[in-house]
């Protein structure tokens, strides 16, 4: 029974999705419905496989390479959320989608995506991991290039920026296979220098690229504008974010043992800390819905990290909190904003405004999932930054600034977007918008509950869904239950002030520029800060253009000594050859002399020979 | 014995068969490389168990000629006439617009045929000589077009092979006086796992080194690229490229061990022929000889494989022959269809091709991307393999700097097919290639992903091999 389960998580969603592929003859509808009914199955399979724990493996390559599968707390518990998301999204679809040519297509890779989700949750081999983690690449080059026209540059330079992370990792797990002579997850336990260092660095830097973490980022907000937005919504805000930090956790907890006092745990708070602030400043300044959104996506993953990098059980599990917290109002944002495209027909910021009366369902699951991610108390994003600005905040106060810091621009940035797009004046033509249909309204309505919810009765989550995560090691270290207000008064206070400055600041700004959408432009428009941001919107910064740029010096490097060594055949020994047999012409001018001399020369020549060998 | 001798007397019936009937001709042609395959495939169970199948015959007292069948030697042939079978079969359409068929037609069923009997030959000189004539049919082949500056190339592809093949006969008859034998199984027997002197070791991979076009003897394999596309898919997926790769693997490892130091310098040739062929790659404008670079470019990872010499990196190698063999000819193949339409080779003046031919479009990513080494396609498990055996036999380095070659090899390939398939149209949409033509082109892609979705067979085969070639017991 337990296998046959994992082996339908991972089967099901493949062949519902290879059945989509193929049916382009029969209606939208029925493809839909299918795929629907595929998202529903995945989610009870799911379901039934949280509960369970069990190992199972399967032969596969030989060489030491199985179909090594765990189902235990942590994977079930990623597995459902996983499951629940690509079911709202499909919900989603339905009506998104509808009409579109590729709106099959892009169904069928999306399921296929979730049969490989399933896969690398449930692997407990390497290389079996890798397998599926990797082939999510096509499907998402895939449903990236169905965006709008022009879109597969962006699925290109996707592809690129996590095809050469994985290749990173498929490094990494080859060294692990030397030191710690098993892939197999579960029996791996390495320490964190020399070598080993090497393999865990060469890992993480796959599972921070897959969560968005900079500097593998740069792709995401391009895709929030060329791709679809399900895509955005389910990939880059929700499932990536699951499997890059449960993968992070899983190495530098399981696999590797990161302590307190480690250069791992160090460079991963680093990470994080900047990627938040980075990308936070870049989301300020956005004047576009869905590419605020996505350089949230950024930065929050920046949470994440750095509370996994403390080492700490209260950042551990506030980063995990953060990565469940973070899966559903990200998620809930870009629904929202698709459905303000899909009614408007743009998420430009200067075109939106004052759509709360035509959309107020809309409006309200905007707002809660946008107080959930600015840390507003009781949702949720409030109690898992709490955890981890407590943690950081033990390790060293300047990653606590840098994450309360993070704190203030994300609300300063969420009440610019909810100004400038749901109040304020509305433009003339957007007066017969309606409210979207009940099937995109439903999914958003959920992960609003959820967000209120989880952070209402945090316990349900931390105690009973992250808090079991932890070693044994942390646990006994952590000593006490993470759940209800947080313990730490003074940090409450302070996060209560920089929301409070939040707001200040966008009064301040609105009363300045004249509107919602103006509200940063004093940050924005700064001296010194201007020319930076300026300098950034050309891409100057983009980690992926200068690593392109490093690569063709590269190659001209190579082609230059291709053509070297070309040159020798074409040119060197042409002409060598050439002379050589000129020179030997000149020595045969048909002059008598000339060849009476040679025969007398070969004549000695081989009487010495005679006389030496006597 | 059929597989290797139908296909290379066979060939010189071909053209008396053209003369009669043309369709008889090509049938008989895709027949006779099908005898090879179907031969291949009847040797299959008794290699996997371990066996092998020897023939042997006196051509002059003191000098007999043995064939012997291997699992290397089965695996070899059977990539190789699969392969050729699905590229005559793709011929049939591409070739009927030019003059020469029969001599087309002659020289690749001749050039199989050469394969298949070097890669089953038991002795020296006779693998000597099936080389040489693989030599004769590429230069036929690559100067097929007959235009002056194809006819230099091709001399170019000749001479440097041969200079190649004389050196290594040099290292052969340097064998033989070490050993006192050209017969494979005797020279083994003599060395008793003794290392081989350098200097034949030296001369023999010269020889070897030309064939596959490894730094720094590569720059005939790009140039190459004028032959008509199933010949460039025939020399860089197939047969000749590979011919290298094996011998190195029935010498190498198979027969005797060189020193370390020659083993040294496959590891350095082979790290600088990936990475300077790959950034070659990267910056050339044609699109044949980007896949050429990158041909030499992922032979060099074999090579990393087998000079690894652990059983991970053997089996590595023989899958990426395989994975390799398959995903580039389907790339050649669908660069020929390309080409054919468009009547160009420039990627600077194609794009957009994905509306209008979009079942090569989807074949040249499948493949493409199984190149790369990312699954499900069936190059990441050799890829994964040839890394990992290269860091477990404790060449850390050598296997980073193939990390950056693999992280030029995505960026290389995405800037072809993005030119090629994805970007602003530059030129009237060409139409999508004949039905043959796409139907084998999609079999090639289709191929590389039922190996990596269901990779089993290929890697126990690869596995039982290899453990065939180090002695122990499967």
């Amino acid at each position: 029974m337990n296998e046959f389960l994992l082996l339908v998580a991972i089967a099901l969603p493949a062949l519902a999705g290879a059945a989509v592929l193929v049916l382009t003859r029969v209606s939208y509808a029925l493809r839909a419905g299918v795929a629907l009914a595929a998202t529903v199955a995945n989610l009870l399979v799911a379901i039934a496989l949280y509960s369970r724990e069990f190992s199972c493996t399967l032969p596969w390559a030989g060489m030491g390479l199985e179909l090594a599968f765990r189902a235990y707390h942590f994977s079930g518990f990623i597995l459902s959320a996983a499951a629940c998301f690509a079911f709202l999204v499909t919900l989603f679809c339905w009506n998104y989608l509808r009409g579109r040519s590729w709106a099959g297509l892009f169904l069928a890779y999306l399921l296929i995506s979730m049969s490989m989700v399933n896969g690398a949750v449930l692997s407990d081999h390497l290389v079996a991991l890798l397998f599926f983690w990797e082939g999510l690449l096509l499907t998402m080059f895939g449903m990236i290039a169905l965006g709008r026209a022009g879109a597969f540059r962006t699925a290109v330079k996707a592809f690129i920026i996590i095809g050469i992370s994985d290749l990173c990792m498929m490094f990494g797990i080859a060294l692990v296979g030397k030191l710690a002579g098993t892939l197999t997850i579960s029996q791996i336990h390495l320490g964190v220098g020399g070598l080993a260092g090497a393999a865990m660095a060469l890992l993480a830097i796959g599972a921070i690229a897959k969560g968005g973490c900079m500097p593998f980022h740069s792709w995401i907000p391009d895709a929030a504008t060329d791709a679809p937005l399900p895509f955005m919504a389910l990939l880059p805000a929700c499932l990536e974010k699951l499997l890059g930090i449960y993968m992070l956790t899983r190495i530098t907890m399981d696999m590797f043992h990161v302590t307190k006092g480690s250069w791992a745990s160090m460079a991963m708070m680093i990470v994080g800390a900047v990627t938040i602030l980075l990308a936070v400043l870049m989301a300020l300044v956005q004047k576009d819905y869905k590419k605020l959104l996505s350089f949230h996506a950024i930065s929050q993953v920046g949470y994440m990290i750095l509370g996994v990098g403390t080492a700490i059980p209260a950042g551990i599990v506030g980063g995990l909190f953060h990565m469940l917290n973070n899966a559903m109002y990200k998620n809930c944002l870009f629904l929202t904003a698709g459905s303000v495209e899909k009614q408007t027909g743009t998420t430009n910021l200067e075109a939106l405004g004052g759509l709360w009366r035509k959309m107020p369902v809309t409006f309200a699951c905007f707002f809660v999932a946008a107080v959930s991610i600015s840390g507003v108390p009781p949702f949720n994003g409030f109690f898992s930054k709490e955890l981890i600005y407590d943690a950081a905040l033990e390790r060293h106060p300047v990653f606590y600034l840098a994450a309360i810091l993070g704190s203030f621009f994300t609300a300063a940035s969420f009440l610019k977007l909810g100004h400038a797009a749901f109040l304020g004046a509305r433009s003339a033509e957007h007066d017969a918008v309606k409210e979207s249909p009940v099937s995109m309204l439903v999914p958003m309505i959920v992960i609003a509950a959820g967000c209120a919810l989880f952070g209402v009765f945090n316990a349900l989550p931390l105690d009973h869904l992250i808090a079991p995560v932890l070693s044994p090691q942390l646990q006994q270290e952590a000593r006490h239950s993470f759940s209800g207000m947080p313990g730490n008064q003074t940090l409450v206070t302070l996060t209560l002030a920089a929301l409070a400055a939040a707001l200040a600041n966008h009064l301040i700004g609105v009363r300045i520029s004249g509107r919602g959408l103006g509200a940063v432009d004093h940050i924005h428009y700064a001296p010194g800060l201007a020319g930076l941001y300026d300098r950034a919107e050309r891409r100057v910064f983009d980690p992926y253009e200068i690593g392109l740029k490093l690569a063709g010096g590269a190659a001209r490097c190579g082609w230059a000594v291709d053509r070297g060594i070309d040159w020798i055949y074409d040119k060197l020994a042409v002409g060598v050859a050439t002379m050589a047999s000129r020179l030997v012409r000149l020595a045969h001018g048909g002059n008598y002399v000339v060849y009476v001399a040679w025969s007398l020369c070969g004549s000695a020549a081989v009487l010495i020979f005679i006389l030496a060998c006597l | 014995m059929v597989t290797v001798l139908a296909p290379t007397l066979g060939a010189f019936a071909l053209p008396l068969l053209g003369r009669a009937s043309l369709r008889a001709r090509n049938l008989a042609a895709l027949g006779l490389v099908a005898v090879s395959l179907a031969g291949t495939v009847c040797l299959l169970p008794s290699a996997v168990a371990g066996e092998t199948t020897t023939v042997r015959f006196e051509a002059a007292p003191g000098l007999a000629f043995t064939l012997q069948a291997d699992g290397l030697a089965v695996f070899m042939a059977m990539v190789s006439s699969l392969v050729s079978t699905i590229i005559v079969l793709y011929s049939h359409d591409y070739i009927s617009h030019y003059e020469h068929q029969n001599e087309y037609y002659l020289m690749v069923v001749l050039f199989l045929g050469a394969m298949m009997g070097l890669v089953f030959s038991g002795n020296l000189i006779l693998l000597y000589v099936f080389w040489e004539i693989t030599a004769i049919a590429s230069w036929r082949l690559i100067g097929f077009f007959r235009e002056r500056y194809h006819v230099v190339r091709a001399d170019k592809a000749f001479l440097v092979t041969v200079f190649g093949a004389l050196a290594m006969l040099l290292g052969f008859i340097s064998i033989y006086a070490q050993t006192g034998s050209f017969d494979l199984a005797a020279i083994r027997k003599a060395l008793q796992g003794g290392h081989l002197g350098n200097f034949a070791a030296a001369m023999i991979l010269l020889g070897i080194l030309s064939k596959s076009a490894t730094l720094p003897f590569h720059t005939w394999l790009p140039d190459a690229g004028v032959a008509p596309s199933p010949v460039t898919a025939l020399l860089h997926a197939a047969v000749l490229v590979k011919i290298g790769v094996y011998v190195y693997a029935r010498l190498f490892v198979a027969t005797f061990s060189p020193s370390v130091e020659i083993q040294q310098i496959v590891l350095i040739v082979a790290a600088a022929s990936a990475l300077v062929s790959a950034g070659a790659a990267l910056i050339d404008t044609d699109m044949k000889r980007i896949i050429a670079y990158s041909t030499v470019s992922q032979i060099a990872f074999i090579f990393l494989g087998l000079a690894s010499g652990n059983e991970m990196g053997l089996v590595g190698a023989l899958l990426y022959i395989l994975m390799h063999g398959l995903a580039k000819g389907g790339l050649f193949l669908a660069a020929g269809i390309v080409e054919q339409n468009t009547g160009t080779k420039d990627i600077t003046r194609m794009g957009g091709l994905l509306a209008t031919m979009p079942v090569t479009a989807v074949a040249f990513l499948l493949c493409a991307v199984s190149v790369m080494g990312i699954p499900p396609l069936g190059g990441f498990f050799s890829k994964y393999m040839v890394f990992s055996g290269a860091i477990q036999a404790g060449h850390g380095w050598v296997a980073a700097v193939f990390l950056v070659g693999a992280f030029l090899t995505i960026l290389y390939l995405f800037r072809l097919y993005s030119s090629i398939f994805l970007s602003q149209a530059r030129m009237t949409p060409a139409r999508e290639g004949s039905r043959v033509m796409i139907a084998c082109v999609a079999a090639l892609a289709g191929a590389s992903l039922v190996a990596g979705l269901w990779v089993a067979p290929w890697s126990h085969l690869a596995i039982t091999t290899v453990r065939q070639i180090q002695g122990m017991a499967p």
